[in-house]
């Protein structure tokens, strides 16, 4: 029984099945899914991603909700304390582990799967708005499975007074995990919301979580994103967000974890929006790590600043792809991408895909690429120091890579990350405790 | 739209020079392809079996292969029924020597300002003019021959150096490479060959001039250019068509293969028919292009300058096989009005210490589409190898596209690479100081386009870079008003 | 302290040291002078064990031991430091990492424990302030987006924390305003010691203005030429290197 005759069996027990209107959302997801797959490395987007292995696997979601006391040390671990947050177990919401206390009543945050019962209208009206299941096959699947998420709702002018927290923990092996994000800010409305993903150790399951941006005029968006789940997970998450004019959208995203990762991050920039994307990941281990960016400059006078640093060691395998695309209405766009690669070992492999497809002349766009190795001259140079050289090297590449961490504008999200970057370098003997 | 836009949009209106049809009386198939068409080419050039069944056996691998469509290229697709596989202008015989050439022909060329009468020619450069599907002639044979450079058309080195073609014919560019390269396998009627002996410095640049005259016919030459162990040559290629309203095909494979310490320059500038401001008519230009730096410290370089044809798909590239050898390509690529190219390179580093430098200068004008594509792919084996890409876009009007698609796969950690793109337009500054200069926007344009590509200009061989330069100021005419 | 016996070196197949003998007593300050070329820096690089240089011939022991022999983080260790001509950019390593890290390393290699955080920053705030920079130095990357008066100075400050015994100073003087210099003159002499010796390589006499030498060597096609009390730089500087030159090649 593959996924779309299996989604036959479960349908009626996803969220929201007596509404009509999602229950056509969801078939026709299914079709989609059904008649394209999940995405082959014959399309061009996927050349440097093959992902038959999920195919070869059958993960099923959760049926119950589980011994809540499961991941209760990884759920400690991980939430951030000054923020409110939604903890989800599986792909299933727990409403014991989350913190929403003191949560004004004009700001919304609640499990998708709770929304869909008390704001349907809203929900239908945010669903499918910036992801598209015409993309390929994973939104498409996600769309027809999803089983949980966040509903997130700023309304125009407001400013939350903490950082909003998406913490997704994977307990179950063979297990997966469908998520569904939903944010959405109002006119000049403010947040901070920060996705973790983590997962129990040696865990083999599929995490699939698709997130829907919509920022108003003028709203302003950091958003985070930490992947670190185990080393056996399969790991597919999307974020694409839809920015109206003037709206800010930041990013950072940080891979460590899973077997196979894929982040998607698309932004369609409006008139003078500003959107600054950053991210790092480390391919260690037998790891495949893929970030994959597409940002479409649709109104004019848009900036947008990509910063992405990778680093494959041991058999693991980086992918960066980052496409600009310049809209021809889309004059005086302001768009740099840079990537940097640092590959380390004889059997690791960085693929970079970097894209400017420009439709619009008056413009300013450009792109930079390296690939390569830590500079002979600048361990020579801690090795003057006394420090000898396996030491300078794993220096010198935490170095590179906290660059990107230390762009991290949230305090404990930056030291989880910084936590995750120390326990996945090649040798560890950089001291967390001098930074 | 501003003052100057208007006066950009006004730079780009010249009539295309070569378009002009020599009528002259030819020997041309009937459209259509099959074993027989096949068979009938490879009789008429008397060629030894084993070049029959090479083509046979493309032309069956071909009829298995689907037209690639990942090039950011529209076009009708081309129906290769309704295409002339073999034209040449009438001859009782082939021409023993320049006076025997029907004189129309030679007008043909001294029209294009390729005059083959040696005497009349840059001292220094050889030439062989292919004219449809044919080669009627190349100069300086008894010069070169006494060097030991073997310099003809491929349908002679078919007849008088089978060996040698044997030995090299589709070992760059295999007959299932693809599509196009299957099909030009299977029907090629002619190109050039050349062959270097071992420590020959070539005494003059070689060059070739490609002229498609007849309607409804496809060209589709092969260029061989053996390189062996220290050994030099410069080679030049001319494209030019006339103007007609139907589409033509173009499906060249150049194959090029430098041995030990050998250097291979290749210099194109193409000029095909482009078609006309609404896109009526112009050539495809579907070509492989590929050089094998097989030996040590073997060089091949690829300079190009595209201007002409409506389709352009194009990517010369360099195998880097020998340890530290050297890949190059430079590139100019000019569209204008409705056409789109989709232009770059391949750089694959197998050999220790190999080198390769990319430098791609596109500019698009009108409502045309300019993308350079271009892989870079350092394999285990390529130890301390280094790239250094750069890629330019410039666009002129606000209806045009330009794209940039490079790949880059690093599976070597002491390799290098560096790859930087811009895309920009002529800053309205730009073109304000240069007038208030007292420059006309026409010459502020040139200056400014030529300044763009003088990197891939000064690679060029000097007559040719004087070529290119003019022939980009036509190009562009009327992208500035 | 050091004791150079006619060391020979190359770069790839140029021979640059062609047979160089000094020694160096504990306490100690001594000026190799020379033209552009003669090999002063490569001099500074061989004793500090940079790779990429070839010794041909000779031998360098310090403190009774062969200092060829070792790896450069075991020369640091064993207390030799070199303050580079031109200082590596590291962003993204703090100051302070690298300044505890480093000391750290070079505290194990004599059998002493780690640094006290307690004790670690006040002694380097005191060191930064007598060097004038800004103590939020400390928290920017290594040399990263340094002027080059700050980038000296970031050396003569690692020099005081790592307290070695042997300090090559490599052109520490270039590039460097007046003021600049006074302050690293100033922050060497601080550290001159009867049992620590320098080095100090440079292509001007105004360094020695500040910093007194004991002996002043002249360097000129990789051999040392002339050798004499500080009254040898003046003499440099009246004349040139012209009649240097001449010599050496006769």
């Amino acid at each position: 029984m593959d996924y779309a005759e299996h989604y036959q069996t479960v349908s009626t027990d996803l969220p929201g099945h007596s509404l009509s209107w999602l229950q056509a959302l969801r078939t026709r997801a299914n079709i989609d899914f059904s008649t394209s797959g999940f995405p082959s490395p014959r399309e061009e987007e996927w050349r440097y991603t093959n992902i038959t292995p999920i195919e070869k696997k059958r993960f099923t979601p959760k049926v119950s909700a589980g011994d809540p006391s499961a991941a209760a040390e990884l759920i400690q671990h991980h939430r951030l304390d000054d923020t409110w947050s939604l903890v989800f177990v599986d792909g299933v919401y727990s409403a014991g582990h989350s913190r929403l206390t003191g949560l004004p009543e004009s700001i919304q945050i609640l499990p998708i799967s709770e929304a869909l019962e008390r704001y349907p209208e809203k929900v239908h009206t945010m669903l499918q708005q910036a992801a598209d299941c015409e993309t390929h096959g994973f939104i498409a699947f996600n769309t027809a499975y999803f089983r949980d998420g966040a509903f997130i709702v700023i309304p125009d002018k407001q400013v939350p007074e903490r950082p909003i927290q998406l913490l997704h923990v994977s307990t179950q092996a063979e297990g997966l995990s469908v998520l569904r994000h939903l944010i959405s800010l109002g006119i000049h409305a403010q947040a901070t919301v920060i996705e973790t993903y983590v997962g129990e150790k040696e865990t083999a399951c599929l995490t699939a979580a698709v997130t829907e941006i919509d920022l108003a005029a003028n709203a302003h968006l950091d958003h985070y994103k930490l992947q670190n789940e185990s080393d056996r997970t399969f790991h597919f998450g999307g974020i694409y967000s839809d920015q109206k004019a003037s709206a800010r959208f930041r990013q950072n995203h940080a891979a460590f974890g899973g077997l196979m990762a894929r982040t998607e991050i698309h932004s369609h920039l409006g008139q003078a929006a500003e959107c600054d994307l950053d991210g790092l990941f480390l391919a260690s281990g037998r790891r495949h790590l893929d970030t994959h960016t597409i940002l479409r400059h649709h109104g004019a006078h848009a900036v947008s600043r990509e910063s992405y640093r990778g680093i494959a060691s041991e058999r693991g395998r980086g992918v960066f792809s980052g496409r600009i695309v310049v809209d021809p209405q889309a004059q005086k766009t302001d768009a740099e991408m840079n990537n940097r690669n640092l590959l380390l070992s004889d059997d690791a492999e960085i693929d970079s895909k970097p894209q400017l497809e420009i439709h619009a002349d008056d413009v300013k766009c450009a792109h930079g690429v390296t690939v390569g190795q830590l500079s002979a001259e600048s361990i020579f140079y801690l090795q003057s120091r006394g420090i000898d050289e396996a030491s300078a090297r794993n220096m010198l590449t935490f170095a590179f890579a906290n660059e990107m961490v230390e762009k991290i504008r949230h305090d404990g999200h930056r030291q989880q990350v910084r936590d995750a970057l120390l326990a996945n370098l090649p040798q560890t003997d950089v001291r967390g405790d001098w930074l | 739209m501003s003052a100057t836009s208007e006066t950009l949009e006004n730079i780009i209106h010249k009539e295309y020079k070569p378009g002009f049809v020599t009528d002259l009386e030819s020997d041309t198939f009937p459209p259509g392809l099959n074993e027989d068409v096949i068979r009938a080419i490879s009789g008429k050039k008397n060629e030894p079996e084993f070049m029959l069944q090479w083509r046979l056996d493309a032309y069956r691998h071909w009829l298995t292969m689907t037209e690639p469509t990942w090039a950011y290229v529209n076009y009708e697709s081309v129906n290769y029924q309704s295409i002339s596989y073999y034209s040449a202008p009438k001859v009782k015989e082939g021409p023993k020597n320049l006076n025997e050439v029907d004189p129309k022909l030679l007008e043909t060329y001294k029209k294009l300002g390729i005059p083959l009468y040696e005497q009349e020619r840059l001292a220094g450069v050889a030439v062989d003019a292919v004219f449809d599907s044919v080669s009627v002639a190349t100069t300086f044979k008894d010069k070169l021959a006494s060097a030991g450079v073997i310099f003809c058309s491929m349908s002679e080195a078919i007849k008088e150096h089978p060996e040698l073609v044997r030995q090299y014919l589709g070992t760059v560019v295999p007959t299932s490479d693809n599509f196009f390269a299957a099909l030009n396998s299977a029907v090629f009627s002619d190109g050039s060959f050349v062959y270097i002996p071992k420590g020959v410095r070539c005494p003059m640049e070689l060059s070739t001039y490609f002229r498609i005259n007849a309607a409804n016919t496809g060209q589709f030459e092969r260029t061989l250019i053996i390189a062996e162990e220290g050994s030099h040559v410069s080679y030049l290629e001319g494209c030019t068509a006339p103007m007609r309203d139907e589409n033509q095909l173009h499906a060249a494979v150049v194959e090029l293969v430098a041995l030990d310490h050998a250097e291979i320059k290749y210099s194109t500038v193409q000029n095909w028919y482009p078609g006309d401001e609404e896109g009526r008519g112009g050539i495809y230009n579907f070509v492989t292009k590929r050089g094998d730096c097989r030996g040590r410290q073997s060089k091949i370089s690829w300079t190009q300058v595209e201007t002409g044809s409506a389709i352009t798909w194009k990517y010369p590239s360099c195998i880097l096989r020998g340890e530290e050898s050297v890949g190059e390509f430079y590139s100019v690529a000019v569209t204008n009005h409705c056409q789109q190219a989709d232009t770059g390179t391949k750089m694959i580093h197998i050999g220790k210490n190999t080198r390769s430098t990319i430098i791609s200068k596109g500019i698009s004008a009108g409502r045309a589409q300019n993308t350079y594509r271009g892989q870079v792919k350092i394999l285990k084996s390529a130890e301390n190898a280094r790239n250094y890409t750069q890629c330019d876009s410039l666009l002129i009007g606000d209806r045009c596209g330009a794209h940039t698609f490079p790949y880059i796969e690093v599976k070597q950690p002491s390799a290098q690479l560096e790859h930087e793109a811009t895309t920009s337009k002529i800053s309205e500054d730009q073109l304000f100081f240069c007038q208030q200069r007292g420059l006309s926007a026409e010459d502020a344009v040139s200056m400014i386009v030529n300044g763009f590509c003088k990197q891939v200009f000064k690679e060029l061989p000097m007559e040719f870079a004087v070529e290119a330069q003019a022939l980009l100021g036509i190009s562009l005419e009327g992208s500035v008003g | 302290m050091l004791s150079i016996k006619n060391l020979q070196a190359r770069v790839e197949d140029k021979a640059i040291l062609k047979g160089i003998s000094l020694e160096v007593k504990p306490g100690e300050v001594h000026a190799i002078m020379g033209p552009n070329g003669s090999g002063k820096s490569t001099l500074s690089h061989v004793l500090a064990g940079r790779s990429g240089y070839e010794v041909t011939g000779g031998s360098v022991t310090y403190q009774g031991k062969d200092l060829l022999d070792m790896k450069p983080e075991e020369r640091a260790r064993e207390g030799v430091f070199l303050a580079f001509q031109y200082p590596v950019e590291i962003p993204g390593v703090s100051n302070i990492y690298l300044l505890k890290a480093a000391l750290n390393a070079i505290r194990k290699h004599r059998g002493d424990s780690e640094v006290d955080a307690m004790d670690f920053l006040p002694m380097v705030k005191a060191r930064i302030k007598s060097l004038n920079l800004d103590e939020q130095f400390l928290y920017r990357g290594v040399n990263e987006g340094f002027s080059g008066g700050e980038k000296k100075r970031n050396e003569i400050l690692q020099m005081a924390i790592l307290e070695p015994s042997l300090c090559i100073l490599d052109e520490t003087d270039s590039g460097l305003d007046i003021d600049a210099l006074k302050i690293v003159a100033d922050g060497v002499n601080a550290l001159r010691s009867p049992d620590r010796s320098f080095i100090m390589v440079t292509h001007y006499q105004r360094l020695l203005d500040y910093i007194k030498p004991d002996v002043v060597h002249v360097l000129a096609q990789g051999r040392i030429v002339k050798s004499g009390g500080p009254e040898l730089a003046h003499e440099l500087e009246e004349k040139g290197y012209g009649w240097i030159d001449q010599g050496a090649t006769a």
